[in-house]
């Protein structure tokens, strides 16, 4: 049995601890906001929060979970800054990769909340995006580095 | 408008129409449509209002991230008088009512989703409107000209009255349906050219948006399956045991495709796959190794047997220096970020199926070919593409997942790896070409003669999308026949090369099919994305052996009146052409596809005596624009596309295998890898043209003539070698 917190709720699972959390989180949970995109940690597109940091979820097994905090796309809740900059500059094209870039986004911001150009290029590198979505994606970043004091991954006060 | 889009609205109409009267007037045999309500206002197959006022579009078209929904939603909305944010949105299913008027098939491709509905989807809202307007004609006794329609509601011209289209909705039940209705002037639009927000952005920001990888019907199974590493292999044996103790894994058995491998997730599956021993068939001889199929392109543009494709007499007199080059591209993946799947679940005499497809109707023909049951008995649920680039035209993977779920007694979901994806695509083929000309003692251009060697896309492809155009009683042999009729002049391997647009004296074009075991589909503007290469290198070559400024160049060979000349313009003006910075180096293209024009300018300056991309500058003709954002979005993203593949992009080939897997061996480009960009979207009060894929094709021989400019070394093979 391995327990853990996701999205601020107790999870507790009998499910095989090798099994990767982004299965867990798709299959079993039926939370499938978090993307299969490369099965390797290649792409980004299934990046969660552990603890407040990006990790991805393909290449975690649920047994490096247990005892910690999760949080998916889910738990930004819809209107988090981030979520209402993606969507103010619509950076979204196809939009399979963005749960992934806005959780990297909000985990750069969390230990960056100012973060310049180059440190954006830079931090959000491991988030492919195949639209080509790059630019707006820094533009969206920017627009929320500006407004300061937010939580990285829950509700906002700013 | 044309007779051809007239009869289509009024087909159109009369689907709609009849639809309340439970007939069914298309004159296909297409079942009728059911959908919404029986109290909704439908006035054609595209729109229903329901009783609360809510408007919902049906989308004939597939979301990929080009933004379709959020132009089709503002086409209908400038007509219906609404807040393109208040209307709801469904992937159309697969029905005759939703094939493209020029393609008659409900694909979408060839960047032409709002160039042929622009028209049709104002008459849909228009029409709509008109209706509303008639019911409140009737509830108030009110003339026409003293009622107009706005922000959803119908107003009295006195501002007295206001009704509701929510109200208007019972009697406008009632009322004929309009038709060939005068469209608003440009003039006028509130937003076509204007509206700037996605609809979907709120979806694809918070996901809760649904792709195809998503949907999981009550008791739904996971399949993958083991393929065959060569294209042509079948499954001779196979060991399961193993596999099939593990906990939660449901069933392994062989499909024509490939070992199914069937399970409680994607993750039992994966596991369990890992301990299946599978046999397949050896691989048939032929063009199986990238060396030998490059070496066979070779030979073949020494050899003959050339169709011609073009051919513009020029002097007799073969006067001036020959300038000469042959130029190769590689075969290339689409890695859309989704991997592909696809769900299916058997009903009494058929099934449902849940894709994110380019082409419903080609999914459900495929789907009913495998069941052997009427097209009718399919239903399609499309849903968001995690990317499409022309891979999703494809139903291999409808194909798998129904001859999956036929064995089985619960739904299952086919989901593909992303080592599947890239070695089982549909590859824009590998192509060879040669360009030679002569460059007289002014400068003057005759005798351009381009070959083009490279397997036909059309011969694989058309044979698949008959199936869905033709009545299904045509048999295989007939399909595969109209894919050889088109090979041998195919217009996906010459198209961007046929239409050159420079007035040299003399100019041929050619092309020999030469066919490889390696199955080939559409990828982002098709032939465009390495005739535009070869071509605007070659130009550029030209160029410099005439002693010209490449801009100067092209000016003096575009006919007078050709659109080319303003999109040069306009990004030789953003770029500052002819005053770049000291140590930046610039290279030029512009090239039309799709019925658009773009010109790009790349800039790369020298680090360490090793290129580096600076900046890329973008002007583009598309007609009339609709959402200004969504178009630059387009653009840059054409760009970064094309620069993935300039840059990086390459499949081979070993022993009939496709030798690459991952992002880590295919690489697209990342994050820190793009350079700035800029776009410029010229006038124009033309009719809208493509945007979805115009932007890729001028982005690789722009970079290679930066790169040539900046280090003196013409390269003519992709990818291009930065180092």
């Amino acid at each position: 049995m391995i327990t853990f917190t996701l999205n601020g709720g107790d999870i507790r699972l009998d499910t095989d601890p090798q099994t990767p959390l982004l299965w867990v989180l798709r299959d079993t949970l039926r939370l499938t906001g978090t993307k299969f995109g490369c099965g390797m940690g290649l792409c980004g597109a299934c990046t969660v929060h552990l603890d407040g940091t990006a990790v991805r979820s393909c290449a975690l097994p649920l047994a490096a979970v247990a005892g910690k905090a999760i949080t998916t796309i889910e738990g930004l809740g819809g209107s988090h800054p981030l979520q209402q900059a993606w969507v103010a500059h619509n950076v979204p094209q196809c939009g399979y990769c963005q749960s992934g870039q806005i959780m990297s986004a909000a985990a750069l911001l969390a230990v960056n909340p100012a973060p310049d150009e180059d440190s954006i290029r830079e931090a959000m590198a491991g988030n492919l995006c195949r639209c080509g979505t790059y630019h707006k994606v820094q533009q969206a970043i920017l627009s929320v580095a500006a407004v300061a004091h937010w939580e990285p991954t829950g509700e906002s006060d700013s | 408008m044309n007779q051809t889009r007239r009869q289509f609205i009024r087909n159109v109409s009369l689907a709609g129409g009849a639809l309340t009267l439970g007939f069914q007037l298309t004159g296909c045999s297409d079942k009728p449509l059911q959908l919404g309500n029986a109290t909704d206002f439908r006035p054609n197959a595209f729109l229903r209002i329901d009783s609360d006022g809510i408007v919902t579009l049906q989308i004939p078209k597939a979301e990929m991230g080009q933004g379709v929904v959020t132009g089709m939603v503002t086409l209908v909305a400038e007509e219906l008088e609404v807040d393109p944010a208040t209307i709801r949105y469904e992937m159309a299913p697969a029905h005759s009512a939703f094939a493209d008027p020029e393609m008659r098939l409900q694909i979408t491709g060839g960047s032409a989703s709002i160039r042929v509905y622009y028209e049709l989807l104002r008459q849909v809202g228009a029409a709509a409107r008109e209706t509303l307007v008639a019911a409140a004609m009737l509830k108030t006794g009110l003339a026409r000209e003293a009622l107009h329609a706005s922000d959803g509601s119908v107003f009295s011209t006195d501002g007295q009255i206001r009704l509701s289209y929510a109200e208007l909705v019972p009697a406008a039940r009632t009322l004929p349906v309009p038709a060939d209705l005068a469209l608003k002037p440009a003039a006028e639009f509130r937003l076509i050219g204007r509206y700037e927000q996605r609809v979907d952005a709120q979806s694809k920001s918070d996901g809760t948006a649904q792709f195809g990888i998503d949907v999981a019907p009550e008791g739904c199974l996971t399949a993958v399956l083991l393929r065959c590493p060569w294209f042509d292999g079948t499954v001779e044996s196979f060991d399961a045991k193993e596999a099939l103790a593990m906990p939660g894994v449901v069933a392994v058995f062989a499909t024509e495709h490939g070992v199914a491998v069937v399970a409680e997730g994607y993750w039992i599956a994966r596991q369990a796959s890992a301990k299946v021993d599978v046999r397949f068939s050896q691989p048939a001889p032929g063009l199986r190794d990238s060396a030998a199929i490059a070496s066979a392109m070779t030979a073949a543009l020494d050899g003959d047997d050339f169709a011609s494709v073009r051919d513009d007499s020029g002097p007799n007199a073969e006067a001036g220096e020959l300038i000469q080059a042959r130029y190769e591209v590689p075969f290339l993946a689409h890695a859309p970020m989704e991997p592909l799947n696809a769900t299916c679940r058997l009903t009494p005499g058929g099934c449902e199926v849940w894709v994110g497809t380019q082409a419903p109707d080609v999914a459900q023909d495929t789907a009913s070919r495998v069941l052997g049951v009427p097209r009718e008995a399919v239903v399609i649920h499309n849903q968001f593409l995690g990317g499409g680039f022309g891979r999703r035209a494809a139903a291999d993977n409808v194909a798998e997942v129904v001859a999956i779920a036929r064995e089985l007694e619960r739904p299952v979901k086919l989901v593909w790896s992303r080592e599947d994806d890239i070695r089982h695509d549909w590859y824009r083929p590998a192509m060879a070409g040669q360009i030679q000309a002569r460059v007289g003692p002014d400068g003057a251009i005759s005798h351009w003669r381009h070959r083009i060697v490279g397997p036909s896309i059309n011969q694989q492809v058309i044979p698949v999308l008959a199936g869905a155009m033709l009545p299904q009683w045509v048999p295989g042999g007939a399909r595969r026949l109209a894919g050889s009729a088109v090979a041998r002049k195919d217009f996906a391997s010459v198209e961007g090369a046929k239409e050159l647009p420079y007035l040299f004296d003399g100019i041929s074009v050619q092309y020999r099919n030469l066919p490889v075991p390696v199955p080939l589909g559409y990828w982002r503007s098709v032939g465009h994305s390495h005739t535009a290469f070869v071509v605007e290198s070659f130009v550029d070559e030209l160029a410099h052996a005439a002693g010209t400024c490449p801009l100067a160049f092209r000016r003096r060979y575009l006919p007078p009146d050709a659109p080319e000349r303003r999109v040069l313009d306009a990004v030789a003006k953003a770029a500052n052409w002819g005053n770049t910075a000291p140590g930046r180096f610039q290279g030029l293209a512009v090239h039309a596809s799709f019925h658009s024009v773009v010109a790009e300018v790349v800039e790369v300056s020298l680090v360490d005596g090793k290129p580096r991309l600076e900046h890329v500058y973008c002007a583009v003709d598309c007609g009339q624009v609709i959402n200004p954002d969504i178009v630059r979005d387009q653009m840059i993203g054409g760009i970064v596309f094309a620069l993935s593949a300039a840059l990086y992009g390459e499949i081979t080939l070993k022993n009939g295998a496709v030798e690459q897997g991952n992002y880590h061996d295919y690489p697209v480009l990342r994050q820190n890898e793009v350079p700035p960009m800029t776009v410029v979207l010229v006038d124009s009060d033309a009719p809208p043209t493509g945007v979805g894929e115009p932007g890729t094709p001028p982005a690789a021989p722009a970079l290679a003539n930066a790169l040539f400019a900046a280090t003196g070394v013409r390269q003519r093979r992709l990818p291009l070698q930065l180092s």
